[in-house]
């Protein structure tokens, strides 16, 4: 077989973590980013700063930081604990969490730019026509972002594949539940496999090209279709 | 329409403050540039809040500042046409005049789809994409979509504005048509006479941020004539045209113009002819080489210490001509007397084809 069964879980889990975080950030991101859109508070600067953070941060930083809030005495761990969820570092759930605050800024930036684009004057011309801003934002906002929310998505998805370090320092490397795909190649490298490394690393650079090809074509089209 | 407007709003530099009580279906709001217009507009739409004052609309207060009453556009049930049409890209003709109807109450339901669609005359674009339609077009589409949902009020914010002269003037009467054949009352904003005057009756005049005048939009045309550089615009609606020596012969309130050949392929329009064009003699001249010579009498001086318009009465028409005081002196100028009034042939500028 070309990729060895721990490969193919590491895939698998690869694609579950950065589906879940995808959605996970739409649900979450798409009212911050209309908010940082928006907004003309004074808090829109700081706020647009701690949602970027991680573009800036070294991955072990947020890793170690996360570690630490999501630690036994830590705030995040505290309320797990409190919660009956348990400890989160080197879980599952504990690499989502991590993930969703460093996928962020690829969900939050598409969104507010698309946001932004769309300007006041159809949501006017809505209000004006009786929609509340809540219909105008799923009747109006929502259509004419569309482009915003295909690469928003890809971006974090595929972001999320590619993480490294803040998964080795949250998730720890325990195969069929923190042990995603670029931990695996890493491990194969450790062990001096290359030929695996090459297969597994093959596969992501595959993988990521034909994602950002897709979106590339994608934007082309609808540009071409206005 | 009954529109009590007092309100105040204060920027960095700028200061509006209105107080006025509006009776009419076909109010106008003049202004130059940064007059203050469209924060106006934009107040009574629900999309700025004043600083104080209040709007009442009908007897509904809409914005109380000592009341605390702040209606949400989406509940004030007033409509607006943009200067762009801003109409939503992603839908049809269709459903973008169904917008609004479809968010509307349906006690309010009382315009429809096959009513707008044959006034606005719109039946062969309703499935198209508005990306695909001329700028005329997306306008009435725009004006169609902010009616369906039957306002009681209809801002219009510099709706021509975007539009070259051919098309604002061809879109005039469909805007008419929402007061006319909708019962629909509108506040129209503008910064062009000639528009004040073919679409409103009563006009509230801007400057800085303040009103600073409230008349008819005749009556504001007469008192700008002096500041214009164009004079006073005489617009004249022609129709049955006929062929005279390589011009154009037209019977205008019972007395004949005679237009250069440009203006023919039509056989009627919307024509302008500027105060300052007219020439004015005291006698029948013995030879002159314009060629429209009327006999008029002396309806109405009016003006400033610097320009005078005579208001003429030529056959059942009038016209407004434009002169200097020591001219009037000279010509010895007063209410009935007799005058020609020469103008060229080549001095119209057709507005609008309202035939052909």
């Amino acid at each position: 077989m070309f990729l060895e069964q721990s490969d193919l879980q590491a895939i698998w889990l690869t694609l579950r973590l950065a589906s879940m975080v995808t959605g996970i950030l739409l649900l979450l991101g798409t009212p911050i980013a209309w908010w940082l859109a928006r907004s003309r508070s004074w808090f829109k600067g700081p706020i647009g700063a701690v949602v970027a953070l991680p573009l800036v941060l070294p991955p072990s930083v947020l890793g170690f930081y996360m570690l630490l809030a999501m630690g036994p005495n830590g705030p995040v761990g505290w309320l797990t604990k409190a919660v009956g969820l348990g400890n989160l570092p080197f879980t599952f759930w504990g690499l989502v969490l991590g993930s969703v605050f460093y996928s962020f800024p690829f969900m939050v930036q598409p969104l507010q730019n698309a946001f932004e684009a769309v300007g006041d004057r159809p949501l006017e011309v809505a209000a004006t026509l009786g929609a509340s801003r809540l219909d105008a934002f799923f009747s109006i906002v929502l259509p004419l972002s569309r482009r915003g929310f295909f690469t928003a998505s890809i971006l974090t998805f595929a972001h999320t594949v590619g993480e490294f370090g803040v998964v080795l320092m949250i998730g720890g490397n325990i195969p069929g539940a923190t042990r995603v795909a670029s931990v695996q190649i890493y491990d194969h490298v450790e062990a001096l496999e290359y030929a695996s490394a090459h297969r597994m690393a093959a596969v992501m650079l595959v993988f990521s090209f034909l994602v950002l090809l897709a979106l590339y074509a994608w934007r082309s089209d609808t540009q071409k279709r206005g | 329409m009954n529109l009590v407007l007092n309100v105040q709003k204060s920027f960095p530099g700028f200061r509006l403050a209105a107080d006025v009580s509006l009776t009419g279906d076909k109010i106008g709001i003049f202004g130059a540039s940064g007059s203050g217009k469209s924060t106006l507009v934009s107040m009574l739409a629900g999309f700025q809040k004043p600083d104080a004052g209040e709007i009442i609309l009908d007897g509904e207060t809409l914005f109380s500042g000592s009341g605390k009453i702040n209606v949400p556009p989406e509940k004030r049930r007033i409509a607006m046409v943009f200067q762009q049409h801003s109409l939503f890209p992603h839908l049809t003709v269709r459903n973008n005049l169904l917008y609004g109807y479809h968010r509307c109450r349906a006690e309010y339901r009382a315009i429809h789809l096959d009513m707008l669609v044959a006034v606005l005359q719109l039946e062969e674009l309703l499935e198209r994409d508005i990306r695909t339609l001329s700028g005329g077009q997306q306008q009435r589409i725009a004006l169609g979509r902010a009616i369906l949902g039957n306002p009681r009020l209809l801002l219009m914010d510099e709706p021509l504005s975007a539009l070259d002269d051919t098309l604002r003037f061809q879109i005039i009467p469909y805007l008419k048509s929402v007061s006319d054949q909708f019962g629909i009352p509108y506040l129209f904003i503008s910064h062009s006479l000639v528009e004040m005057r073919l679409m409103t009756d009563t006009v509230l005049a801007f400057a800085h941020g303040e009103m600073v005048g409230k008349s008819s939009s005749e009556q504001l045309a007469r008192t700008r004539m002096g500041e214009s550089a164009v004079g006073y615009i005489n617009l004249l609606e022609l129709d049955g045209m006929t062929e005279r020596n390589g011009m154009c012969a037209y019977t205008w309130q019972g007395v004949e113009l005679l237009l250069s050949g440009s203006n023919q392929n039509t056989v009627g329009g919307l024509f302008e002819l500027s105060s300052k064009d007219i020439i004015l003699f005291k006698r029948h001249p013995e030879a002159i080489s314009a060629r429209n010579l009327l006999e008029c009498t002396v309806a109405s001086l009016f003006g400033s210490s610097s320009k005078i318009g005579v208001e003429l009465r030529c056959g059942t028409g009038r016209l407004v001509a434009e002169i200097v005081p020591e001219a009037a002196r000279e010509l010895g100028i007063k209410q009935g007397a007799i005058v020609y009034a020469a103008f060229k042939a080549s001095a119209f500028r057709r507005l609008a084809i309202t035939a052909g």
